[in-house]
């Protein structure tokens, strides 16, 4: 059961990815305030991969956990973003 | 709720997915029944995740009760192994020596009370008369010198009565003999 909510969670974050896109593909400012979001999320994402153990600390979780969590962030983030463009 | 949570997974999915691939992102209406369906497929996701969580936790609580009933019937069962192999020990002990214990519970009859008359050799060579009593006046020294070492009451009553503390009667009636004995041994 604790498989099916993190993978309900996962794809969550995959629509919310493919959501963000079909904003983006609106309006170019809108394109622009995602590409700006998205820019400073890939930023908090790289800061908090090097800063593993403080990030840890702070969140009270395994550094392992948040590493699992920070890759599958990314992995929803490309699988989104990869269907709204193919589609 | 597990149906309603794999139905709510699938339309996320589908909903995901389907608005995606079958329409044009070129005409307009389109384009908003792809955003329309786009949040709908968020909602059916988060609440399928919600659902799948609550289940979770209380899968864990229920396997937390289970392990904590498993380790109290382990527990209840060597404390009666233990308390069964000293009420054996007690018995074998009575069995195998009697004068020895005649002779230790006159004694302790006669250091307390000076006045009474001395042991005779007669008296010693008896066998056994009253068990009940014999063991009653073992029960007094041991719970005297337990109570000299500084044990607590329930620890004592468990160790000489072999009885765990509760409201049973078996307790209720080795707490009076207890205090009754501790009383005599003060006196």
């Amino acid at each position: 059961m604790r498989a099916m909510y993190l993978a309900n969670y996962f794809v969550a974050g995959c629509i919310a990815s493919s959501f963000l896109g079909w904003i983006a593909s609106l309006h170019p400012i809108a394109f622009r305030a995602i590409a700006f979001l998205t820019a400073a999320a890939f930023t908090v994402w790289c800061l908090c991969w090097l800063l593993d153990f403080s990030v840890s600390s702070l969140l009270k979780i395994s550094v392992s956990s948040l590493q699992a969590f920070l890759l599958a962030l990314l992995a929803a983030i490309a699988i989104g973003a990869g269907v709204f463009l193919c589609s | 709720m597990q149906l309603k949570m794999f139905v709510l997974s699938g339309a996320a999915v589908a909903l995901w997915l389907v608005p995606l691939t079958a329409l044009d992102k070129r005409i307009g209406w389109h384009k908003s029944m792809q955003g329309l369906t786009l949040c709908a497929a968020i909602a059916c996701a988060v609440t399928a995740g919600n659902i799948a969580r609550e289940q979770a936790e209380q899968n864990e609580i229920e396997e937390i009760k289970t392990r904590a009933i498993t380790a109290d019937v382990v527990d209840e069962i060597a404390t009666s192994a233990y308390i069964s192999q000293q009420q054996r020990q007690q018995e074998a002990e009575q069995i195998l020596n009697p004068r020895e214990h005649l002779e230790r519970s006159l004694a302790l009859s006669y250091s307390e009370n000076e006045e009474s008359e001395p042991i005779t050799q007669k008296q010693l060579a008896e066998p056994v008369a009253e068990p009940e009593q014999n063991a009653e006046s073992e029960r007094a020294e041991r719970a005297l010198q337990l109570k000299a070492k500084g044990w607590g009451k329930a620890k004592i009553i468990l160790e000489v009565w072999g009885v765990t503390k509760g409201g049973s009667p078996k307790y209720k009636a080795a707490e009076a003999e207890y205090k009754r004995l501790i009383e005599e041994g003060g006196e």
